[in-house]
Parts: C-alpha cells; sequence; structure tokens
C-alpha cells in the first residue's frame, strides 16, 4: 500500500532512449503506412469483390488447404518435438540443424525441391496411383506442410523445453506409461503454445505464396489460394480485386493474432498463479 | 534387508560432479541426506530414483538395477520441496492421479482420495488448483498424492525448507507418523541440522559431491569428522 501512495520518480530521458524511440516510431509508422494503404485502398469495393465468385473460390481453397496442411503439421510436429526433446534419438543435434536450416531458406525454394521430390519416377509413381501433388490442390497442402513443419516443430520444441520435466517423471512413478504422460501431463501443461502454434501455422498457411507458386502453379479458380488470387489480379489489372483479397487476408491475419495473443495472455496468466 | 544400494555413483551436471559415492540404505529406515545448497543432494536423490542414468556406476533397488525398472514399478513417492503437483489438475485430481493410471474404478478411487484428504487435513480444498494453495496445503496434497498407492520408498526433496517454522514442525511431525503408518523406507534431502537429527535414523553429510559422513541421526552433533564436515556443521575442530 505504502509503495502505491509513494510519488512516481520520472526516469530522465537520455540521449540513447530518445534515439531509440524516435526508430522505433519511424518503423511502426512504416508498417502501419503499409497496413493502411491495403485497408484504404481495397476498403470501397471490398463487400462487391467479396461476393465474386473467384474471391470466393480462392477463400474456400485457402481455407480448406490451411486447415488440412495445419492439422498435418501438428499430428507431425507434436511427437517430433517429443523426440528431440524427451527421447535419445540418435542425431538429435544434426535433426534440430536441419529444422533450424529449412526455417532460413526461401519458400521458393522449398517449392523447388518439392518439384524435383514429386517429378522424380517416386513422384509419377505416386501420380500413378491417384495422389497427384504437382500442379493439383494437394499440392499446395504439401507446400504448407514442408514450409510450416519447421516452424512448428520449433515452436512446439520450445514449450516442451520450458515444461518441468519432473512432473513429467512423477506422473511416470505414479504408473503412467510415456504415452499417458505425454497426454494427460506434457500437453496439458504446453496447452496454450500449442494452440497459438496452431494458430500462426494456420495464419502462414493462409499467406504462403512461393512454395505453392513453384509447386503447383496458380490457375485460375483451380489452384487459386488467396495469395495467388492477389497475383493474378495485379497481372490481369485488376487492382481493386487485388486489394479487396488483401484486405480479407489483412482481416484473417489479424483475427489468428488476437486468438494467437489470447492463447499466450492465458499461458503468461498461469504463470502468475503458479509463482505465487 | 537393503531397500537401496548406491554403488560408486558417478553423475556430472556441467562443472559439477557427483560422486563416485556409494551407500546402503535398510528397509524401514529414515535417512536423511545433509548438505549445502548446490552439494548435489537433489542430483543424488534424483539419481536414487532413476530419473536418470549416472555417468558411472549404478542405484540397486531392492538388489535390482533401477534403471532396468519402469518407473511405475520401482514402489516410488516423490515429493519436491515446490511440490511438484500438476497445476492443471485439482488436488484430488493430483492424489487420484497415480490410482487412475492403475484403472482403479472411480468408487475407488474417491474412496481412497477422502481417506488421504481426511487423513492430511485438506479435505476442504479437494477441489483447489495448485496455485491456490498454500506452502504447508501444497506439500500436504504432494505426499497424499505419494502415499495414494502405499511406495516402498518416499523420496522427499527438501520438503520442509519453503515453509514457516509452525508448518514445518507440524510436518516434521507428520513424516513421523506417515513413516509409522505406512512402514516405508524414507530418504529426505535437507540442509537443517536440527531436521536431520530429529527425523533421520541415520544422516549422509554430502559436500560438493563427496559423501563424507554418515552417522546416526542421534550422534549427528556428537560425533567428530573431519575438517570440512566440522566447518560445515560451524564447528572449531579445536
Amino acid at each position: 500500500m505504502r509503495s502505491s501512495n509513494r510519488p512516481r520518480k520520472r526516469r530522465r530521458a537520455d540521449g540513447f532512449s530518445v534515439f531509440a524511440i524516435v526508430v522505433a516510431l519511424l518503423v511502426i509508422l512504416f508498417i502501419s503506412s503499409a497496413i493502411f494503404s491495403i485497408a484504404l485502398g481495397g476498403a470501397p469495393g471490398f463487400f462487391e469483390n467479396l461476393r465474386s465468385q473467384e474471391l470466393r473460390f480462392a477463400l474456400r481453397l485457402s481455407v480448406l488447404t490451411s486447415t488440412i496442411s495445419t492439422a498435418l503439421v501438428m499430428l507431425l510436429a507434436l511427437p517430433t518435438a517429443y523426440a528431440l526433446t524427451r527421447t535419445g534419438m540418435p542425431l538429435k543435434r544434426l535433426s534440430s540443424l536441419i529444422i533450424e536450416l529449412t526455417l532460413s531458406l526461401p519458400f521458393i525454394l522449398l517449392g523447388l525441391a518439392l518439384l524435383i521430390m514429386f517429378s522424380s519416377p517416386l513422384g509419377k509413381w505416386l501420380k500413378a496411383q491417384g495422389f497427384a501433388v504437382v500442379f493439383s490442390p494437394a499440392g499446395i497442402v504439401m507446400a504448407h506442410l514442408l514450409v510450416n513443419l519447421p516452424y512448428a516443430v520449433r515452436l512446439v520444441k520450445t514449450a516442451f523445453e520450458d515444461s518441468d520435466l519432473r512432473l513429467e517423471f512423477i506422473a511416470e512413478t505414479l504408473g503412467a506409461s510415456r504415452f499417458r504422460s505425454f497426454l494427460s501431463v506434457l500437453l496439458p501443461l504446453c496447452r496454450s503454445g500449442i494452440v497459438s502454434t496452431a494458430i500462426l501455422t494456420w495464419s502462414r498457411a493462409m499467406g504462403e505464396f512461393g512454395a505453392t507458386l513453384m509447386l503447383v502453379g496458380i490457375t485460375r479458380m483451380k489452384t487459386e489460394t488467396l495469395p495467388g488470387s492477389i497475383y493474378l489480379s495485379i497481372s490481369t489489372g485488376r487492382n481493386d480485386a487485388a486489394m479487396s483479397t488483401a484486405v480479407l487476408m489483412l482481416l484473417i491475419s489479424g483475427a489468428a493474432l488476437f486468438l494467437s495473443q489470447l492463447a499466450a495472455g492465458r499461458r503468461r496468466g498461469r504463470k502468475r498463479v503458479e509463482r505465487r | 534387508m537393503k531397500r537401496l544400494e548406491v554403488c560408486d555413483l558417478t553423475a556430472r551436471r556441467g562443472s559439477f560432479e557427483l560422486g563416485p559415492l556409494s551407500l546402503e540404505i535398510e528397509a524401514g529406515e529414515i535417512f536423511a541426506v545433509l548438505g549445502r545448497t548446490g552439494a548435489g543432494k537433489t542430483v543424488l536423490l534424483e539419481a536414487m530414483a532413476g530419473m536418470f542414468r549416472g555417468d558411472g556406476g549404478r542405484v540397486l533397488l531392492d538388489g535390482q538395477d533401477v534403471a532396468d525398472i519402469p518407473p511405475g514399478e520401482r514402489g516410488l513417492g516423490l515429493v519436491y520441496q515446490d511440490c511438484g503437483l500438476f497445476p492443471h489438475m485439482t488436488v484430488r485430481e493430483n492424489i487420484e492421479y497415480g490410482l487412475r493410471m492403475r484403472r482403479w474404478g472411480r468408487e475407488e478411487r474417491r474412496r481412497r482420495s477422502a481417506e488421504l484428504m481426511e487423513r492430511f487435513g485438506i479435505a476442504g480444498i479437494a477441489s483447489q488448483y495448485p496455485g491456490t494453495l498454500s506452502g504447508g496445503e501444497g506439500q500436504r496434497t504432494a505426499l497424499a498424492r505419494a502415499l495414494a498407492l502405499g511406495p516402498e520408498l518416499l523420496l522427499l526433496d527438501e520438503p520442509f525448507s519453503a515453509l514457516d517454522p509452525a508448518t514445518r514442525q507440524g510436518m516434521q511431525a507428520e513424516l513421523l507418523r506417515i513413516h509409522e503408518d505406512f512402514g516405508c523406507t524414507v530418504v529426505f534431502v535437507t540442509h537443517d541440522f536440527a531436521e536431520a537429527q530429529l527425523l533421520a535414523d541415520r544422516v549422509g553429510i554430502l559436500l560438493g559431491g563427496r559423501l563424507l559422513a554418515v552417522t546416526p541421526g542421534a550422534e549427528l552433533m556428537e560425533r567428530r569428522y573431519c575438517a570440512e564436515v566440522e566447518e560445515f556443521l560451524g564447528r572449531d575442530r579445536n
């Protein structure tokens, strides 16, 4: 109580702090001007363009492929992160390095790698079995998978590393198998981290362009995702349609960011309670 | 009968090295590992539990290498200073966790947890989450969870050091009652001479990762030791 009545001391502004604040304001101005230019440019014809069949197709395809790829990414990322943080998996360091390396590669290069893989005799055999990837919507999922998997593995791995190993061991001494301890202790403890990873992965998939372009190309009303739709619209001089799609993507990204912040906020809140 | 044997155990943690260290603990005994912070007490306790494989030597539980026994079959109860409760489960769910893993029926689980909560005076907080508990309530819950399956070996890592003096005294008496009622072997880690003397049948003094002396608890302050231990006990050799 006493401390709240004490007058707050004002920190004297030093030269470096002023410099940092000026730079930060310029950075925020630069970023927000990009956001505002999309919002202002796309707002006028937004609702009209939203009714277009092409935009609706792109939205449906983006949501569908992003949802499927996110589910697959999470299904693969959880056991991979577990193996990298909780087991004596061989070549663990090399595996982590490969994941880190993939994170730093341009998406278009990852798409090229997939194109080479799926144009090989194995890819052709898969196509003959009915699993066509190149120039087909399944390729979009594949492109999302390769682009997002390393990212999700890294985020989940960080969440697992932050979780208290002793609690899982206690669960095992109480009779839980490794799998039960994973399900009943580790996953609930990392729930917020996992949920926010899934949301961010989905949001990244919605905006993925480079790898998709390289692997499946962009064919109108066939493999046209939202970013692909912007590209096609600009290429054909329909700038207002491109701007409306951009506004839609902005709204989707904003919603995803809000949800992931909500999940992260819950995690921080719980940690505060635990420390009490 | 020997419950626990530590044979030439060594464990490295960065620049810290525990051991080589050998120790035998009899069934039904209360054994205290006494030492300063950073002496390797927790590492030793976790090695006894088989949480990790040491860099050398081994730990035998009833004559069998602890690493060869699945954790759930070691008959262990483990309690940490910060309780180590599952934060996403209520007090009751924490206590019933082991019973659920052993596929006890709902009614049996309820009966057993109610018994334990009654025993430890925590029935009133059954629906609370660990984040809302006081230190004493948390330790009682952790003890009830560890004892739910009737372990043969209870390992406690500085269980009472974070408690206020009155609660600590109550919990120390509680530990003696638990030992009497459950008949389990107890190994606890402490840096408190008085606690070790009061509770333990034998005390092992661990300093700088080396076990320098093992002595009956009652004679802890009466015996003479090497200079390092004398200094730790705050006595002038001369």
